[in-house]
């Protein structure tokens, strides 16, 4: 196959590494041109193809597992108490 | 506080934007603070801290623009100058040596190969949740920038104060970091560490 032409090569001609790559995609850092190239050379990469996955499913279960609890009420009621006195002092 | 513009706000219109632009983030904002001080009260008070900084410096956030990585940036910096000071030691990471790591060819090296997705699967108490409070402060603050909170790069610079590259070669190191703890949880829980 010829070389494609690598979007990820960086402007002093430096090409990233493939974690580095990766790191862009999963990150969504990437342009689409960057991940039109990446998906092709996800298919002759095999680690990349295994971090993918794995950093994919990891991202996510950060999403689900550690976020989502409300800020208690009694919190926000004592800030908008706060910032009134505050103002009107 | 970047931009050293000032704004003039009329009281009414402080209070707008104060409910309108700075409240909706309270919920994100009391998660990035226990995830920092791993404390619930603690998380009240730095909260709480930078919501009256926020409206005392009102002037210096300019209408409309990106309040969330604004007030994120005055909750790290509380963090650090208020809460950090008293409590923790400073941190012990060589963050040359990460960088020079990240930009190595040493980066493509897979540190866990052993964590597999399957193993992900059964985590579903509070593994991974503890593994990211193990980590050193400042690799679980940019884990939770961005697989979190979903700051971009060039947001989380501005919030840390350091360079994009920087912000890179962090969070590569934290994920490492992040994904051998996990490795050692899926072990814990009896994988069989098969070849992959
Ligand atoms: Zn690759």
């Amino acid at each position: 196959m010829s070389k494609l032409y690598n979007p990820f090569i960086l402007s002093d001609g430096n090409k990233p590494s493939c974690m580095q790559m990766l790191q862009l995609i999963l990150d969504g850092e990437a342009s689409h041109e960057q991940e039109a190239y990446f998906k092709s050379h996800m298919d002759q990469c095999s680690p990349c193809f295994k971090s993918y996955s794995l950093d994919i499913k990891i991202k996510e279960l950060l999403k689900t597992r550690c976020c989502g609890e409300s800020a208690p009420t009694e919190l926000i009621e004592q800030i908008k108490m706060q910032i009134s006195q505050n103002a009107t002092s | 506080m970047e931009e050293t513009i000032k704004q003039h706000y009329p009281e009414k219109e402080k209070n707008e934007i104060f409910n309108n632009e700075f409240l909706p983030h309270i919920s994100s904002m009391y998660n990035f603070g226990y995830r920092l001080t791993l404390d619930r009260d603690d998380a009240k008070d730095l909260v709480q801290d930078t919501y009256l900084k926020a409206y005392r410096f009102i002037e210096s956030f300019q209408k409309g623009t990106n309040a969330k990585a604004w007030l994120f940036r005055i909750l790290k910096n509380s963090f650090i100058n208020d809460y950090r000071k008293k409590t923790k030691e400073p941190s012990k990471v060589d963050y040359q040596e990460v960088e020079a790591y990240y930009n190595s060819e040493d980066v493509d090296r897979q540190i866990t190969p052993d964590l597999r997705v399957e193993s992900l699967k059964d985590m579903i108490g509070d593994e991974i949740s503890n593994a990211l409070n193990s980590l050193d402060v400042d690799f679980r603050t940019v884990i939770i920038l961005c697989d979190l909170e979903g700051f971009k790069y060039e947001e989380m610079a501005k919030i840390l104060d350091i360079p994009i590259g920087t912000v890179r070669s962090r969070l590569h190191r934290a994920r490492n970091l992040l994904k051998e703890k996990l490795s050692e949880y899926a072990k814990s829980m009896g994988y069989k560490n098969t070849e992959l």
